[in-house]
């Protein structure tokens, strides 16, 4: 796959058996529907149910240029989620996936400390990525 | 017996083809009248048309179709589980020769068969379907292409997508010429030897141009008339091949929940799929290529601890309130009673030694990396970075510990 953002070939970094697609150059991460699918099952959590509530919620409109799906090639929507909705990211309306940029997965690490919404889906979502990237950026 | 089978079921489908062919013997005809004056001339034309494409389609067919699908070859080592079920399989349908096998990396869950005779024929499975199914599932998929392949289905549909492509083809070539170049040519005929009267002369030409625009449509209508009752005749070689209706049942469950459409898929393709590529709405008309899947999973279901083509017939007259069934009942008694075998604990037999899901879905996604040449670190972390080709030979940083790997 191909980095949406810097069009870097990006390496695919596999964690207790789910794939994230993550880029060498921005640090970017891609996560797939069916690796999300993969993960929420066998986490015991809804089987696909975080796609379509992540793409229903609203999308906010700031400065940051619009991502391309790597999968589908739309543009995709940027929005907030998280308790306090302070988790910024993008995407897809065709419910192909997540993308986090590289900044956006080091505030999602710091975020995860508050564990007050455990049961939520994106909790887990957002706790593999925190396990996956631990190394900080450089 | 199984001859017997195949004949009755190939005259049904003979007939519906014949009907195709008569199309395209009239429009060649017309065209040519129309045309250039002559109707044979114009009959040659088409014939030659048909002939060239049938030639190409004998020699190169199956390879163009999997290059168009996107599909790719593996070999035993790639996916051992896959070919171990083709195998079994191809056993089981006395098959003279085990198939190729094919993987179209493609989220959707879809398989197909394709080929020119029962010696050189080829199996195709999407990897979205190779990562959902458990092995009696994939054993009733395959058993299903296998039936394809064994019913000669494969051969069929390949002469019969020919021939649409013909009839296709000579509308709309002859159409743009007519209105262009051939309006002009018809005039100079026409006072050339006018004695012949201009009505009738007309009146060909509004016959041309009516079958120009029904004839494709027609054929498509034939073609998938003729693809939906192999469907069932599949289902039903299925049923008997692998002694387990539950298996193809319960993976035609897991199609069904699933819409995402094949990215290759188009409209002459879509009959050699299991379920239709497309898939907007399981609707039940003339223009689908495949019968409801939740009608074809409730006649495997109603076979009741029975595996032979007549208790198929018995329950597809059931389901469908119709008498006589699908098969030709002589026929399907001679295969005579097969109960139902139900692997016991074959999801952990060992053949396959995992059947969890997520091993599942690494199995296959590490097959197609591994196909294309990605390179597998193991870090010491416990991440595993896959690194692509274009990347290789340059040092990765594990993003999980920070250690360095080189390439």
């Amino acid at each position: 796959m191909i980095c949406p953002v810097c069009r870097h070939p990006m390496i695919i970094v596999e964690y207790k058996k789910t794939e994230l697609d993550y880029c060498p150059n921005c640090h970017g991460v891609w996560f797939d529907k069916g690796e999300l699918e993969l993960l929420l099952e066998s986490a015991g959590a809804g089987t696909s149910k975080v796609m379509g509530e992540i793409t229903k919620s609203p999308s906010i409109v700031n400065m940051e240029r619009k991502r391309k799906c790597p999968i589908c090639g739309k543009k995709m929507k940027k929005t907030r989620v998280g308790e306090k909705e302070n988790v910024l990211l993008d995407v897809c309306e065709q419910g192909d996936g997540l993308w986090f940029d590289g900044g956006e997965v080091d505030q999602l690490v710091k975020i995860i400390e508050d564990k007050s919404h455990q049961n939520k889906e994106h909790y887990h979502v957002f706790n593999f990525m925190k396990e996956v990237f631990q190394a900080p950026a450089r | 017996m199984m001859w017997e089978q195949i004949r009755s079921n190939r005259i049904r489908s003979l007939v519906l083809v014949a009907g195709m062919g008569a199309f395209l013997v009239l429009l060649g005809l017309l065209l040519g009248y129309v045309i250039a004056g002559s109707g044979i001339a114009g009959l040659v034309i088409a014939l030659v048309i048909f002939g060239v494409m049938n030639l190409i389609a004998y020699t190169q067919g199956d390879s163009i179709l999997l290059n168009v699908a996107g599909a790719r070859k593996i070999k035993r080592e790639d996916h051992p589980r896959l070919w171990n079920v083709v195998e079994e399989m191809q056993i089981a349908s006395q098959l003279p020769k085990m198939p190729d096998i094919y993987i179209i990396d493609d989220p959707s869950l879809n398989a197909f068969a394709t080929g020119r005779d029962i010696n050189h024929a080829s199996v195709a499975i999407t990897s979205g379907l190779l990562q959902k199914l458990n092995r009696d599932e994939l054993q009733g998929v395959i058993a299903h292409e296998m039936g394809h392949v064994k019913n000669r289905d494969v051969v069929l549909m390949a002469w019969c997508s020919v021939l649409l492509g013909t009839i296709v083809i000579l509308s709309y070539y002859g159409s743009r010429f007519m209105m262009f170049g051939g309006m002009s040519g018809g005039s100079r005929r026409n006072s050339r030897d006018n004695n012949n009267g201009g009505g009738a002369a007309a009146l060909i030409m509004i016959l041309a141009f009516v079958l120009m625009i029904l004839a494709p449509i027609f054929a498509q209508l034939i073609y998938f008339a003729v693809s939906r009752k192999r469907e069932y005749l599949a289902d039903a070689s299925s049923a008997l091949y692998t002694r387990n209706p539950e298996g193809l049942a319960s993976a035609l469950d897991k199609l069904a929940a699933s819409t995402t459409p094949v990215k290759n898929a188009n409209q002459a393709t879509a009959p050699m799929y299991i379920v239709n590529p497309f898939r907007a709405k399981n609707l039940n008309d003339l223009t689908s290529t495949h019968p409801p899947i939740q009608e074809r999973i409730r006649i495997l279901r109603a076979m009741a601890g029975n595996a032979s083509y007549t208790a198929y017939n018995e329950a597809f007259s059931q389901i469908k309130g119709k008498k006589g069934g699908i098969i030709n009942p002589q026929t399907a008694s001679l295969v005579g009673a097969v109960p139902v075998v139900r692997p016991a604990g074959a999801d952990s037999g060992p053949i396959e030694p995992v059947s969890d899901k997520v091993e599942r879905t690494r199995e296959v996604s590490d097959m197609m990396l591994k196909l294309d040449n990605y390179e597998m670190i193991d870090c010491d972390c416990g991440a595993r970075l896959k690194v692509p080709p274009a990347l290789q030979g340059q040092t990765v940083r594990c993003p999980r510990c920070g250690r360095t790997h080189q390439t």
